[in-house]
């Protein structure tokens, strides 16, 4: 029986694993939203993109979320910025910098707030169920 | 004996036993809420009217199917399996359909109904209690 929902509650433990991946890899990209290149042929901080995947994990015998990979984003442009006192702007005097939109990062960061607790709560009732199975016991 | 034996505790524990795989499956649809191309699965319902008749019944002698072209038993209670779910409300961009609340919905019904199987169990427990001269 409990066999189920300790599988359950390790799915959801994976699920919580890969969206905090997901919350690091935001937070250095937002950290780093300013890292202009240094040298106008240097490119600047690039935008880290994490993907899913549901994986058979052989141990435990059912599917569980892995972090795919983490790539970097280089379909976006470098935004110019107009700095010429700074050590990497080219002749007109622009420096590219990364092509992080800390709009699109919060919100990506909402929504992987959100997917952690939707694990949460299923491993909280995966817990209860178990606990009420193991009550049975007492009385 | 064990309480095991007697038909209701058997039908409640088949229906605990499908309940437990249901949860399991509802929090892989949770965990994989941004997997791309991910599809939502559910499992079939039973019907577990059909199931406590067979098991409350207790033939003695029951034949076994050992080939898939063997006619089923009477008594036979249907397996369920994992199957992708056929209607979904939305899908993302990125092939993935699973909608939380919906997901959310269906583990809070299947926790519902799991309170009512231990509390039913609980119940029966109670009086068997009382029959045998026990307040419970």
């Amino acid at each position: 029986m409990s066999d189920e929902l300790f599988g359950a509650m390790g799915i959801s433990a994976s699920g919580m694993r890969v969206q905090s991946t997901r919350v690091r890899v935001v937070s250095e990209n937002l950290a780093n939203s300013a890292t202009a290149a240094t040298t106008p042929e240097e490119t600047p901080y690039t935008r880290q993109i994490v993907t899913f995947k549901n994986q058979l994990d052989k141990q435990v015998g059912y599917d569980t979320v892995r972090v795919k990979e983490i790539d970097y984003d280089t379909k976006k442009p470098y935004p110019l910025k107009y700095m010429p006192d700074h050590p990497g702007a080219n002749e007109e005097g622009y420096v590219r910098m990364p092509n992080v939109d800390t709009l699109i990062e919060t919100m990506d960061m909402r929504e992987a707030q959100r997917s952690y607790e939707a694990n949460l709560g299923m491993l909280d009732q995966s817990r209860n169920m178990a606990l009420q199975t193991i009550d049975l016991l007492r009385r | 004996m064990t309480t095991q034996n007697i038909g209701l505790f058997k039908a409640l524990g088949a229906k605990m036993d499908y309940l437990d795989q249901r949860q399991r499956v509802i929090a892989q649809n949770i965990a994989n809420a941004d997997t791309p191309s991910y599809l939502p699965k559910d499992l079939l319902p039973v019907d577990f009217g059909k199931v406590l008749k067979s098991v409350t019944s207790e033939p003695t002698v029951r034949p076994e199917t050992t080939s898939a072209l063997h006619m089923p038993s009477p008594n036979h209670i249907d397996d369920p399996k994992n199957r992708g779910q056929k209607k979904v409300y939305e899908e993302a961009p990125y092939g993935n359909s699973v909608i939380l609340e919906e997901q959310m919905v269906r583990s809070s019904r299947n926790q519902a109904d799991y309170n009512l199987m231990t509390n039913l169990y609980t119940k029966n427990v109670n009086m068997i209690r009382m029959a045998l001269g026990r307040q419970g």
